[in-house]
């Protein structure tokens, strides 16, 4: 039986359709199958982010009003079998669909998958109660910022008062350069704040940027980012594995050691 | 040297989730926090230094941390 995860985060522009498609391919780089849902009415986005633009026929909402069958609208990445897209609607808006209606769709199509992914978009309205409509789990996204850590409270309190109890964080573009200095927040900080589990952190990198240029992923190549998108991938599917120290401010023994060793 | 900019962050973010998770004005949690020391000073003992208010997203923590010599 799959699993239904809300990747979220109320603040726009903190990386949740990046996290998806990054999350969705590490899974399915696992061998899990995988389907990644866009539910962002009016402004597609992830498959874009996915390289996949040019292979859309019907959409998320064709499906949910019974212009097409599921199978007539997904989308199999050619890179990677075991994943799955169903892309939004660009032309329509967020109250096409009701939370009604995306909990019927997940609850017919959630057998099919080990995952299914959902992209939520910005804000707290009708697109939000959409997409965390049906979801048993949530990656909170958020970034080092006061803007993008009190949207991710109030988002964490109303998945929580919606009954989601499995809510985990995911931190986007920590700088250790800046975190040193001591001007940006450290992971220990946000999480301290925010009070729920830390599931993984994202290094600012610019091969996100450039990948996302070209319509690739990061995870399954050996750059940071990618690297810690595939722990988080290995966590979501149940591994121990530890979330690298990368932002503590170095002590003198430390910057001894890197010395020596040319780090 | 000048202050690093992320206790400047810290210090808003906490003042700001305390806000919002009342629904309230700034400084209404500061307000709230001396009445209730002030209701419980009405039945026992207890000196400001003991006394802390913690607000979660759903609970509001009164800790107390009880007789000192």
């Amino acid at each position: 039986m799959g699993e239904v995860i809300v990747i979220t985060s109320g603040k726009g522009g903190v990386g949740k359709t990046t996290t998806t498609a990054n999350i969705g391919i590490g899974l399915a780089l696992a061998q899990k199958k995988t389907i990644v849902i866009d539910t962002d009415l009016g402004l597609r986005n992830l498959d874009v982010v996915m390289g996949l633009e040019n292979r859309i026929v019907y959409n998320l909402v064709d499906v949910i009003s019974g212009g097409c069958r599921l199978k007539q609208a997904l989308i199999r990445d050619q890179l990677y079998p075991e994943l799955y897209l169903l892309p939004s609607a660009q032309t329509k808006d967020k109250s096409a669909i009701s939370p009604e209606q995306m909990r019927k769709l997940l609850a017919d199509i959630k057998d099919e998958f080990d995952y299914v992914l959902i992209d939520c978009p910005a804000g707290i309205e009708q697109g939000f109660k959409n997409a965390i409509a049906g979801a048993e789990r949530s990656i909170v996204v958020t970034t080092p910022e006061v803007s993008a850590i009190r949207d991710a409270d109030r988002i964490i309190g109303l998945l929580e008062t919606s009954g989601i109890q499995k809510n985990e964080l995911l931190i986007n573009r920590i700088r250790v350069d800046m975190v040193r200095r001591g001007d940006m927040m450290t992971v220990e900080d946000v999480t301290e704040i925010l009070a729920i589990d830390l599931l993984g952190v994202i290094p600012d990198d610019e091969q996100v940027v450039i990948a996302t240029n070209q319509g690739e992923a990061v995870v399954g190549t050996d750059s940071l980012s990618g690297q810690a998108y595939e722990r988080i991938c290995r966590r979501i599917l149940g591994e121990k594995v530890d979330i690298p120290d990368v932002c503590c401010p170095e002590g003198f023994l430390e910057r001894i050691k890197h010395l020596f060793s040319g780090k | 040297m000048s202050v690093p900019s992320v206790r400047i962050a810290k210090e808003r973010i906490v003042n700001l989730l305390v806000t919002d998770r009342l629904q309230c004005a700034p400084g209404t949690a500061e307000d709230l926090s001396r009445d209730l020391f002030h209701t419980m000073s009405k039945y026992m003992e207890i000196r400001p230094e003991c006394f802390q208010v913690r607000i979660t997203r759903s609970d509001i923590h009164i800790k107390y941390t009880g007789e000192k010599y």
